[in-house]
């Protein structure tokens, strides 16, 4: 076993401790701003998306080599199911944001299946947990490296980020109109039902309305919960997996962890397009088959 | 004496076995109406996500707002 060590540090094998439920700061600063672990992690993938898109695409050209079929294909695929959701009119304005969404968050949730991320550790005098049973429980093993989306700050900025284009694009696009009339307004037939009954029901309409705002001002708290529940989740399981069985038995939690992280991914794009096409889309089913 | 014991947070446990339910309940509807309808998977796919993501999110609720 104390052979192997140097090479069953880069597996989950190791950590006995399960992971903190928030994000420490490394020890040092950049223009006075704490550099977290979480931040570090977020940084170094994000550049190497960076690179890897730059390297596979290159220069985009008219007739597409290997690579850039590649990365477009895959980009036509996530527009043509965001695409009856947003709209026709929206897709070509909310599409750079969302499609940015669906590959940072992907790959940030991936990133807590690479060796190493989460399981590379610093030692920091204090009580802590030892990093194997019987260690030394006077040293405190912290995470050097970890998952972005295992960091409330990360997933809180990035539903904000969308509750932020969110409203840009409604008032942009819909207007404040059109957003006042689809929260509060009356949208029942005044020639059906009668003048009174139009005048009572239009405070019914703005006690909902009234509703309405605060499950949107939800948004913010679902939207970054959910994302940050399931990876940190993900993230406990697949330690506490290699902490009961340390070989075969985790490759399952990293299977299941791969599917959590596309869907997850997903599941915050599709989300935000939806609140989008709430209010910017009102072409029915209908009017898109006529307007061929 | 105690025979038996109900430790850990029970609002958490009650939401948790909803969001379970409620997810089951969309996963088994839309397993039978792709049977029903196989063409419309697709649609039916992305719709049975967002009603999954839904009435996850009561589980988040209930783990961390209680």
């Amino acid at each position: 076993m104390l052979r192997l060590a140097p090479a069953l540090v880069l597996l989950p094998a190791l950590s006995s401790a399960a992971v903190l439920p928030h994000s420490t700061d490394l020890g040092f600063e950049i223009f006075g701003l704490p550099i977290s672990n979480t931040i570090l992690t977020t940084w170094v993938i994000a550049a190497l998306i960076i690179i890897g898109v730059r390297l596979t695409v290159g220069t985009p050209q008219l007739i597409p080599g290997k690579g850039q079929a590649a990365v477009e294909g895959m980009a036509q695929g996530l527009r043509d199911t965001l695409e009856p959701i947003v709209g026709k009119k929206m897709i070509g304005k909310t599409f750079p944001i969302l499609c940015g969404f669906f590959v940072f968050i992907l790959f940030m949730n991936w990133s807590g299946l690479l060796p190493g991320v989460g399981t590379i550790k610093y030692a920091q005098p204090g009580v802590g947990m030892p990093i194997v049973p019987g260690g030394d429980p006077t040293i405190n093993w912290l995470e050097a490296v970890r998952p972005a989306n295992t960091d409330l700050n990360t997933t809180l900025a990035l539903s904000v980020l969308s509750f932020g284009f969110w409203t840009y694009f409604v008032l942009r696009y819909a207007g404040i109109k059109a957003l006042a009339y689809d929260l509060f307004g009356n949208k029942s037939d005044k020639k059906e039902i009668g003048m009174t009954m139009w005048v009572l029901l239009s405070f019914i309409f703005l006690a909902v309305g009234g509703i309405e705002v605060v499950s949107i001002l939800f948004r913010l708290v679902s939207l970054s919960f959910r994302l940050y529940g399931n990876v940190f989740g993900g993230e406990n399981l697949i330690h506490a997996l290699a902490n009961i069985v340390p070989i075969i038995i985790p490759t399952a939690g990293a299977m299941l962890e791969v599917l959590v992280g596309l869907i997850q991914a997903f599941v915050f794009t599709l989300l935000s397009a939806v609140y989008i096409g709430l209010i910017c889309n009102h072409e029915g089913g209908h009017d898109e088959e006529h307007a061929h | 004496m105690i025979l038996a014991q109900i430790t850990g947070s029970l609002p958490a446990a009650v939401g948790c076995f909803a969001a379970a339910f409620g997810v089951a309940m969309i996963g088994a509807k839309a397993v039978e109406s792709v049977g029903r309808n196989p063409e419309a998977s697709g649609k039916i796919l992305v719709q049975s996500i967002l009603g999954m993501a839904l009435a996850e999110a009561v589980a988040f609720y209930a783990i961390f707002l209680t």
